[in-house]
């Protein structure tokens, strides 16, 4: 698909991830043993043939930067101008992003030179494996000057969405609304949206000037809602895992538990890449007992573990007990440690001996490089 | 057209038939040969390159090179896309003269001085594509230099009573070499040559001309050309080399080297945080390993899904391993799909295997027994309930 761009939001969540985004974007939060979260976002662009995108992001983007490279992952090196960042204060942009559209408008310029005639517009929040040319080659044949990617099992009464709809038995949406913790029959916005790039260019650059930034608020509600322009849903049915809030990261990494939403999320032909760390294979040692759990590269496992998420290059020592807890990269946990419902974030050691238990809810976190 | 001079060149001989290594070889060049889970044999001399800080590699080939070729690639994951040197697959082609077939290990490197000859280098370093070690060729080549040697090869002390199955290098105090001997039935010493050597170029380059006018030369390095050298009063020495080395020519060899890798602390340790293998990664999911999998002293790679046991061996990248599958001190080499109940002892397990419920491959042995080990070749079916033998090679 030469003639689509993708346009990518760093950093949208951060706030509500609380200390696992302290140092570091929502887009390269690691995710599920070996990826970042804005892996997925990537690799569905580049399986669907996209070859320039602009990632846009404010702070604390060093991580992201170290892990995208080049981008040659992700076959976005090929191209001048495959891949860029774009961030505050590079083109004349006062201060932090005040919203969506006030970053897309510090992004004019990329926008403008760009020959794509269609931009997706994406975070990295969503986690799924999705085909985009099929969404595209749909937002087309309909001829709507938006479409907004919803899927349904995520509005629950409780859970606050950014973007909500309802449809009719023809998939027309009948209803839509913003910030809103939408009933069980409301479909939840993936945050994909697909419209012509000078649309897009256009209604920003408007907004903007209006003082109004907010993409879903002020720009998709407030045009529908006026029949400004028109606005279609491309309903998803596969699985989608929105991290959006820190519990909804830890109980969607130990769904990869689960071998549908395996299957659902790496699938034949949607391959999911990722930068590559050279490790070994893990070794299981002669004591080892490992049980549900997902595994990456690097790892020595001589203790046990039910229902875990081992990142790469994670020591579990003889004698140590670990159930239901988010182990993130070059972890050491020492002998006889007893862990239940953590999040262990990156170079995190756990001294001997050591108990934690949280709750399904309510999960001990660690920051990085943290001693216990 | 100029190209900036290279002080050293690598010549990676990757072209053996590998017969000894039977299926596995079928419609692989040994080089390509999987080992250790998610490594293929050549990223061992490979990975030894880029970290010894050679960045100019040629890889000579000519058996079945296609899987090779598109594993090299240009080179990407060993930081070897370079735009002047990186690695380069150098298969026999038509010349305006004449166009033959690598004849020997000395002719594939004649039939390319004009590859070398681009890079103007000192020494040219010539490796073998079917070793499993890790080594700093830096130093060697340091050595090589230090001593003013003309040509430098790596030995390692090997026990008195195997010397004979080797290249012996029979050497003076100061490490210089006076008298080579090919497999000696009364060996003088126990230095044995790991087919590791460091050339001055200008040297190297005469002997090699030489040697293709010899009409009576086998066109070999160790049996031709480094004679010829060592008899003309060039100076040899030979470099002493620590460390685990492994020849996996053998099924048995290659099947020992992938055992070498298991334990906390294992003969040959990948995770010690010292110089990195590094390979071509496929883009795989984390391993998930269920409930009622009991795995024991084993490498498992990424992209597996784990519900049998495993003891003692190395599983791949990209396996499924079923409900009440037994593995036992065995190598399962990539994509493999070994199902429901069926048994694996002592076997290597090709690529893309299936091996249907209810199979058998292998047996027991024990202690101090040799270990006949079962080969199924790459791709192969293994029917439900068929039956393997020990030592059986399908």
């Amino acid at each position: 698909m030469k003639n689509v761009m993708g346009l990518v939001f760093a950093n949208i969540y951060d706030s509500s991830l609380g200390q696992l985004t302290n140092k570091r974007t929502q887009a390269s939060l690691p995710y599920g043993g070996r990826y970042r979260q804005i892996d997925f976002t990537l690799s569905n662009m580049s399986n669907a043939g996209i070859r320039h995108i602009g990632i846009i992001t404010q702070y604390n983007y060093q991580s992201l930067m170290n892990h995208i490279g080049s981008g040659e992952e992700w076959d976005l090196e090929l191209e001048e101008n495959g891949l860029e960042f774009i961030t505050p204060f590079s083109s004349g942009h006062p201060g932090s992003f005040r919203g969506k559209l006030d970053a897309i408008e510090s992004a004019t310029d990329h926008l403008r030179y760009a020959h794509e005639d269609y931009v997706i517009l994406a975070d990295a929040a969503v986690l799924c494996a999705i085909d985009l040319e099929e969404v595209v080659k749909k937002h087309i044949e309909s001829s709507r000057d938006i479409t907004v990617v919803v899927t349904r099992g995520i509005a629950n009464s409780k859970k606050q969405l950014d973007l909500a709809v309802n449809l009719d038995v023809n998939g027309e949406i009948t209803d839509m609304a913003v910030d809103y913790a939408a009933p069980a029959d409301y479909l939840a916005s993936m945050g994909l949206f697909v419209m012509r790039r000078d649309f897009l260019m256009e209604k920003a650059a408007e907004a903007v000037a209006h003082s109004r930034y907010r993409l879903e608020r002020e720009l998709i509600l407030k045009g529908w809602t006026d029949a400004e322009f028109t606005v279609g849903a491309y309903e998803f049915h596969n699985v989608a895992l929105f991290n959006e809030s820190t519990d909804e990261y830890f109980r969607n990494n130990l769904a990869l538990i689960d071998a549908d939403t395996r299957k659902s999320l790496f699938r034949e032909g949607l391959t999911i890449y990722t930068k590559v760390r050279d490790q070994v294979p893990c070794y299981y040692g002669e004591h080892s007992e490992i049980d549900n759990c997902i595994v990456a590269d690097g790892c020595l496992l001589l203790g046990a573990a039910e229902h875990s998420v081992f990142f790469r290059g994670v020591r579990l020592s003889t004698g140590a007990f670990v159930k239901n807890c988010v182990v993130m990269a070059n972890t050491e946990i020492g002998i006889g440690a007893h862990l239940e419902y953590c999040i262990l974030d990156k170079d995190v050691k756990i001294n001997a001996g050591v108990k934690l238990i949280g709750t399904a809810e309510h999960p001990v976190i660690l920051n990085r490089g943290d001693v216990v | 057209m100029n190209f900036q001079k290279k002080r050293s060149v690598a010549m990676l001989l990757a072209g053996g038939q590998g017969s000894r290594l039977m299926v596995l070889t079928e419609n692989t060049a040994k080089p390509a040969v999987p080992f250790g889970g998610k490594y293929r044999i050549i990223d061992f001399p490979l990975s030894n390159c880029v970290n010894s800080g050679i960045d100019t590699v040629g890889i000579l080939t000519q058996y079945q090179p296609l899987e090779l070729n598109e594993y090299i690639g240009n080179g990407q994951p060993w930081g070897l896309n370079r735009s002047h040197g990186g690695v380069q697959v150098l298969p026999p082609y038509a010349r305006s003269k004449k166009s033959e077939w690598y004849k020997g290990t000395a002719n594939a490197i004649y039939q390319n001085i004009g590859f070398i000859e681009r890079y103007d280098p000192e020494n040219v370093v010539i490796l073998s594509g079917d070793h499993i070690y890790r080594m700093d060729y830096a130093k060697m080549i340091r050595f090589h230099e230090e001593k003013d040697s003309d040509v430098t090869i790596a030995v390692r002390k090997v026990p008195m009573k195997e010397a004979s199955r080797f290249g012996i290098m029979n050497t003076n105090p100061d490490g210089s070499i006076y008298e080579f001997e090919e497999k000696p039935k009364q060996p003088k010493s126990n230095n044995a040559s790991m087919g590791i050597y460091v050339f001055k170029w200008s040297v190297l380059k005469k002997f090699l001309i030489d040697d293709e006018n010899d009409p009576n030369s086998e066109n070999d390095f160790g049996k031709n050309v480094i004679p010829a050298i060592l008899n003309a009063g060039h100076r040899l020495f030979a470099y002493d080399f620590e460390g685990y080395w492994k020849d996996v020519g053998t099924i048995s060899s290659l099947w020992e080297a992938n055992m070498e890798l298991l334990g906390i602390d294992p003969a040959f340790n990948l995770n010690d945080g010292k110089a990195k293998i590094y390979a071509r990664n496929y883009a795989l999911p984390a391993s998930f390993i269920a409930a009622e999998s009991k795995n024991v002293d084993c490498l498992i790679a990424e992209g597996c899904e784990i519900y049998g046991s495993i003891r003692h061996s190395v599983v791949s990248t990209g396996c499924r391993v079923g409900h009440d599958a037994m593995i036992e001190d065995s190598v399962i080499m990539p994509d493999a799909i070994i199902e429901d109940g069926a048994i694996i002892r002592n076997a290597i397990i090709g690529e893309g295997c299936v091996v249907h419920s209810g199979a058998v491959i292998g047996g027991t042995f024990k202690d101090g027994e040799d270990r006949a080990i079962s080969v199924v070749g790459k791709n192969h079916v293994i029917e439900p309930n068929q039956v393997v033998k020990p030592g059986e090679i399908l």
